[in-house]
């Protein structure tokens, strides 16, 4: 089975985001990058069914970026995968969606995957748009948000999360692009042994211009942190302090104390 | 300005936020017609065109023939803007209509700023704003982001869309909760939560005590859930429940979009941060400042009295 | 001059530090007052079983091959969360390190993958005695040959893990007649061997989930094969090895420090008195200030006494200074950290107090800091006697 799981390396959500100069995007130095979370869970899925398949699969990782994705597309081989793709572009956070998806279906066009997995978002994105996009392009199926995820011969019978506590159950064929969900799995620590292996394993890079035939859709004209609304009471200081103000608010608030 | 609404309809109804499509329709100043996959019987309050495709024919998930009926009403009704729901329906189909369509997508509308579309970044973090650089374009916006006011009425010109679809990719086998419900927090009057600032699994029962002496019930975010701290069934936002109590205690949370959907229409929120600038400060009532293994110990002492 | 980790190093921090994050912190303050040893076992093999406890050892032996900067970055993002468990695992590393220097192939074989796979808990370095701690070739402790086997006999005192270690190295003397620290061995002595009683646990101020007892060997008999190395070459090992052994307990220390200031500085940002965040006085700042730059220049010191070694060059003088000064600046840390968290820093509901203990260690075990200095001038003064 050929398995290709596309990851995204995005800065650590934690960090304090500022505006590039070009006020397009946030300015990446300083930043501590990272394997995208939703990704993780594509990666883990993708080593969780070749080891089903008793290693019978071949799993290849790719990312897009400037050379530090390296080291998520490492971190990917490290938890299982047989080969890296990196297909580098400094400026990609200039390429909307719809280009990434079709980087992605130009690389994975004539390689007959059998599957395709994906986060079903990037955190710093958000777009939720890569996996369905590419799909669509390959003329593959396609399923997102998933949640549970099972494997029998060339049929997959899984769990999409949806709202409000519940899930839709879907069964398909192969060959399908999936777009996994957190709480998919549990993704695996990569061992220290595997770390270091994982530097013998191939690795290919690639221009993007070998892959990018279409022109941008969408334009983002801004970047900017959000406006504080600062509609509510904000309170500071003292632990003790604190605890008196708000219990006297509370006991306003909750009918119980009333 | 055209715009084509996508309505959100499953397990036999239509979802109410169907509406806020309405609302963002309405914010555009664009003329606006609907298209509705499910059954008659569930068609919306709303004075103009729905497109209407039946649900019994053509399953309510069916990515493949949902997005050759969008197409279709997309193109009766020369659409601009093709506006889907930001959710686990809208962000499946929206990318396939645009990707047939060759036009851009622009995901999770939180707002519109000088004709631009403004959408969230780096979990919230950030704003963007977009610019469709194609005539036609598919949409998605956030759940909860634009409200419809008042109550909907009217009374829809029905138009049956009739397409001849073969068997589809993927196979609906069914809606499952995701867990058995002990606890029903839709109907609490108060919700106390834990966010993964209570950093680890024994800190839950401090909140929990918090919980207890208002009267109240114990709430959790995803990640909290997902680390197994919090049983699924206690897991607000919009993957879990949107509950709105009369008062929301939001004890080390951040404040993810999904968890912000999912209390925001809350009447009374109190959000303890370490954080000042973390995101649910924005729809915070009262935000204190504090770690909150030191605050709330000492506020349930002092409210236990 | 290129300061940045590599991907692998990158990616064995981050591992480490995940995991430090969603195993270690979370049961650090209960392992501290409780020492509850089911937990911190558990811990350990899970360590073992991500490859924490041979980042020097050969992938034959089952080892990670890593290198001293990832063993560096490793231990300091174990202690950050748990000094009990970055001593542990700097002890094991240790053990491994020694047996792979000088023992044959087939005590390589026959205890290095047990270590490094997590099947023994730990491996204990018996070196100190009673009545030779920064003077080990004092010590008393005896193996004579007789017949097939070795006969040991003598205390060891302040040993790591001895209650639950698999696998001892142990230094004896084998030659009485020798000049001072020529006569001194050895070996290897596998737990339960006869003979080998582990005594009771020392109350220790800090790291009290990593267990310190006296060890004793009473007509302790082992196999001939169990030399470890050359005879009467035993504290040449002991003192090769231990240079690798205080980039762990320098890293160690550097971990702790850093805990400790970043509760403290965030502590500072909330805490409020004469109406403003204690933070904004310039009194709390200096301290910010201090020792961050202090903890930057052990970091820098620890990184290239490591980066020396991944070089296979000498770095003796430098691990000395990074040990030397990281476990001061560590120290100097958590002072000032508890000391900006006021009456509440001296609370044990907070961690500063925990850290405090813990690293008070660092500059006495691993060789003295007055042992390093001495290091560290005897290699400076060499270099000018050739010159």
């Amino acid at each position: 089975m050929k398995i290709l799981v596309c990851i995204k390396h995005v800065p650590d959500m934690e960090s304090r985001f500022r505006v590039n100069e070009a006020g397009n995007w946030y300015d990446e130095r300083d930043l501590a990058f990272r394997l995208n979370e939703y990704d993780e869970f594509a990666v883990e899925q993708a080593v969780r069914v070749k080891e089903q398949l008793g290693g019978a699969a071949d799993i290849t990782i790719l990312s897009i970026g400037p050379d530090r994705v390296i080291e998520a597309v490492k971190k990917g081989l490290a938890m299982g995968g047989d080969r890296g793709v990196h297909i580098k572009d400094d400026l990609v956070y200039q390429k909307d969606p719809w280009q990434v998806a079709s980087v992605i279906a130009a690389f994975a066009r004539d390689k007959n995957f059998d599957l395709v997995f994906t986060g079903m978002q990037s955190q710093d994105r958000g777009s939720a748009q890569i996996g369905a996009a590419a799909a669509e392009l390959l003329d593959y199926a396609c399923i997102t948000t998933l949640v549970s995820f099972e494997i029998s011969g060339d049929v997959v019978t899984a769990r999409r999360e949806l709202e409000g506590g519940m899930r839709g159950a879907v069964r398909f064929k192969l060959p399908a692009v999936v777009t996994c969900q957190l709480g998919l799995n549990t993704p695996r620590y990569p061992t220290l042994p595997n770390i270091m292996k994982a530097k013998q394993k191939e690795l290919l890079t690639f221009p993007i211009a070998d892959f990018l035939n279409v022109e941008s859709l969408a334009e983002t004209e801004k970047m900017y942190p959000p406006e504080r609304k600062g509609r509510g009471l904000v309170l500071e200081g003292d632990v003790n302090e604190l605890a008196d103000k708000l219990a006297s608010i509370l006991k306003e608030k909750a009918p119980a104390l009333r | 300005m055209k715009t084509l609404l996508i309505c959100e309809y499953r397990q036999g109804k239509l979802l109410e936020s169907t509406y806020e499509l309405l609302a963002f329709a309405q914010r555009l100043n664009a003329e606006s017609a609907m298209l509705l996959i499910g059954s008659e019987a569930a068609a919306p309050a709303f004075s103009g065109k729905v497109y209407f495709a039946d649900a019994g024919q053509y399953g309510e998930y069916n990515p493949d023939a949902h997005k050759r009926l969008v197409l279709e009403a997309a193109q009766k009704e020369n659409a601009d803007y093709i506006v889907f729901l930001h959710s686990s329906y809208g962000w499946d189909l929206a990318p396939r209509v645009a990707a047939a369509l060759k036009a851009a997508q622009v995901s999770e509308i939180v707002g519109m700023v000088d004709g631009r579309f403004e959408v969230p970044a780096c979990n919230a973090k950030m704003r963007r704003l977009l610019k469709p650089k194609t005539a036609q374009a598919v949409l998605t916006i956030q759940a909860g982001a634009f409200n419809y006011q008042g109550e909907a009425r009217g009374t829809p010109q029905l138009e049956r869309l009739d397409l001849a679809v073969s068997a589809p990719r993927v196979e609906f086998l069914g809606y499952e909760e995701a867990e058995k419900k002990d606890v029903d927090l839709a109907k609490a009057e108060v919700i106390v939560s834990a966010g993964r600032g209570v950093g680890k699994q024994e800190n839950v029962g401090i909140i929990a005590a918090l919980a207890k002496v208002l009267g109240g019930e114990l709430g959790a975010t995803r990640p909290v859930v997902d680390a197994g701290w919090v049983e699924h069934t206690r897991q607000v936002g919009s993957s879990g429940q949107t509950v709105a109590p009369k008062l929301y205690v939001a004890c080390g949370i951040s404040g993810s979009i999904q968890h912000i959907a999912g209390m925001k229409k809350s009447d009374f929120i109190v959000a303890i941060n370490k954080d000042k600038d973390a995101p649910i400060g924005e729809v915070a009532d009262v935000l204190v400042v504090a770690d909150v293994m030191q605050l709330v110990p000492a506020l349930t002492t002092r409210l236990s009295k | 001059m290129y300061l940045e980790l590599n991907e692998e190093q990158k990616l064995i921090q981050e591992t480490a530090r995940q995991f430090a994050l969603a195993e270690l912190e979370p049961v650090a303050a209960r392992l501290d007052q409780t020492g509850d040893q089911e937990i911190f076992w558990s811990n350990l093999k899970k360590l073992a079983e991500l490859g924490f406890m041979g980042l020097n050892i050969r992938e034959e032996y089952g080892g990670t091959q890593a290198g001293m900067v990832a063993f560096s970055v490793a231990i300091t993002e174990i202690a950050r969360a748990c000094a009990s468990t970055a001593v542990t695992v700097s002890v094991n590393n240790l053990v491994c390190d020694v047996i792979q220097a000088v023992g044959s192939e087939a005590q390589k074989k026959a205890y290095i993958p047990k270590i490094c796979s997590g099947e023994y808990k730990a491996g204990s370095f018996a070196l100190t005695e009673p009545g030779a701690g920064s003077d080990p070739a004092a010590m008393t402790t005896s193996a004579a040959l007789d017949g097939d086997t070795w006969v040991l006999n003598g205390i060891k005192r302040f040993i790591t893990s001895a209650p639950y270690a698999g696998v001892f190295v142990v230094w004896g003397v084998t030659d009485k007649s020798a000049p001072k620290g020529k006569g001194i061995s050895c070996f290897l002595v596998e737990a339960g061997t006869k003979g080998l009683i582990v005594g009771r646990e020392e109350e220790k101020m800090g790291q009290h989930a990593s267990a310190t007892t006296e060890v004793m060997f009473e007509d302790c008999r082992i196999p001939k094969e169990a030399l470890l190395g050359k005879i009467n070459d035993g504290l040449k090992t002991a003192v090769v090895e231990l240079i690798g052994g205080r980039v762990g307990i320098g890293s160690l220390s550097l971990g702790v420090g850093l805990a400790a200031m970043d509760y403290a500085t965030r502590y500072a940002q909330k805490r409020v008195q004469f109406d403003q965040e204690i933070v904004k006085f310039e009194a709390i700042q200096w301290m910010i200030a201090d020792s961050y730059t202090e903890l930057e220049a052990a970091r820098l010191l620890l990184m290239q006494a490591a980066f020396r070694a991944d070089q296979g060059r000498s770095f003796a003088k430098e691990a000395a200074m990074a040990k030397m000064y990281a476990s001061e600046a560590a120290n100097r840390a958590c002072y000032t950290a508890l000391q900006m968290m006021g009456g509440y820093g001296y609370s044990k509901e907070f961690p500063v107090e925990r850290y405090t203990r813990d690293v008070r260690i660092a500059s006495i075990y691993e060789g003295t800091n007055e042992i390093q200095r001495k290091i560290i001038a005897k290699e400076i003064l060499k270099n000018l006697q050739q010159a």
